[in-house]
């Protein structure tokens, strides 16, 4: 660059508004014609296409929901959503799913604490009951062919039954089996359907990329 | 910031909690807030409308698709501006593999010519704008076009006011010498 181009460090001062010494001959001219002509560069500059609003918004609803955590943070983190059913009465019991995408694998022993990576076709699916003065409960859908005990719940301390299970891509349909007779459907899924023998059975769809809805 | 007057516009912060808690909606918020407060930027960091257009919506959409990591979500439009920058710089680098750089607006040029002879003093600083650096054009755009502080400047790219001076002011001085060039 040939020297008389650059500006001298008062003519940057000068620019950044600070406080300068003197400027050399016709630096104050050199310099106000380079803001001036940012200026008039600037107010010559269109404006963007305000359509460009919409064709924002069409690409984002076609990829919602969004990740709630990050990375594959949202894959790792249960959704969990308890109830308290009013038919249980004694039982005081509160339902809730946890549902997370993982391949197909034994479930993890520490929820989240699993590496998990994105499987299309599969979701664990993990239910809790809270039924502290139940013997046995169970989970019984159309996914394990309705079969009484095929997925048998564990307690905890607290009085928390809970399973583990892998469920394909699609709608599937319960009811928890309390002491192997009670059906009981989850009150917090997003449809409850009529069973054919007067009951109604809780429903849950299971997206590709683990979109559940429950 | 104030974002549109007469009405209460709620935070960049309070929107990105509605949109990660299923109210995709609320995303238009932002698209709007910060389309017209980077919009020219993106066209002068590009250099084209269409693909400053093209860069802008990616950049949303890239953000929308990461909001969840924003760790911040009151600083949502410097973080925001980050991913916005990199789509710009994206854009720069396509345009520049497809048009040789000497042939973007050269001196003696048709349209820096026709510029120059109806007077349009931004003529010549369009063309000087696109032989600077993108780094160097990204600081000179933010500070002469955009007209922001180096305060400012430090708090969107994530750069020392000092590192954002030096880029000004090599901007300026490979800017004077290339439209002196052109006169």
């Amino acid at each position: 660059m040939i020297e008389r181009d650059a500006f001298s460090a008062d003519a940057h001062r000068y620019l950044d508004g600070e406080p300068f010494r003197e400027l050399e001959g016709g630096e104050f001219a050199a310099a106000d014609r380079l803001v001036a002509e940012a200026r008039e560069y600037a107010e010559r500059l269109p404006v963007l296409d305000p359509t460009l609003d919409e064709a924002v918004m069409a690409a984002v609803r076609r990829r919602a929901p969004v990740r709630r955590r990050g990375g594959l943070a949202w894959l790792l983190a249960p959704r969990t959503v308890r109830v308290r059913p009013v038919w249980v009465g004694a039982l005081a019991a509160a339902a809730a799913l946890v549902l997370w995408l993982a391949p197909r694998a034994p479930a993890p022993a520490v929820q989240g604490a699993v590496a998990v990576r994105p499987v299309a076709d599969t979701v664990y699916v993990r239910f809790e009951l809270a039924a502290p003065t139940a013997r046995t409960v169970s989970v019984a859908g159309s996914f394990n062919g309705w079969q009484v005990g095929a997925l048998v719940m564990a307690r905890d301390s607290s009085g928390l039954w809970s399973a583990t299970a892998a469920l394909p891509v699609g709608e599937h349909r319960y009811e928890f089996v309390v002491d192997s007779t009670r059906w009981v459907p989850d009150p917090t899924a997003h449809a409850q359907v009529d069973d054919g023998f007067g009951g109604r059975n809780s429903v849950i769809v299971v997206g590709p990329k683990g979109l559940v809805r429950s | 910031m104030i974002h549109g007057l007469g009405s209460v516009q709620p935070s960049d912060g309070t929107v990105v909690r509605q949109v990660l808690a299923g109210d995709v909606e609320q995303y238009r918020i932002l698209v709007e807030r910060y389309r017209s407060e980077f919009g020219r930027y993106a066209i002068a960091s590009v250099g084209d409308g269409d693909a400053a257009q093209d860069a802008m919506q990616e950049a949303f959409i890239r953000a929308f698709d990461a909001l969840a990591t924003c760790r911040e979500p009151e600083r949502f439009g410097a973080w925001f501006f980050r991913i916005l920058t990199n789509q710009c710089r994206n854009a720069v680098a396509r345009r520049r593999d497809t048009v040789p750089v000497e042939d973007l607006n050269p001196p003696g040029s048709d349209r820096a010519d026709q510029d120059l002879e109806r007077g349009e003093l931004g003529a010549a600083l369009e063309a000087a704008l696109d032989r600077l650096t993108p780094e160097q054009r990204e600081a000179f755009v933010m500070k002469h076009v955009d007209g922001r502080s180096y305060e400012e400047m430090a708090e969107l790219l994530g750069v020392g006011v000092d590192a954002l001076k030096m880029r000004v002011h090599r901007a300026r001085d490979a800017m004077r010498a290339m439209m002196g060039a052109l006169r």
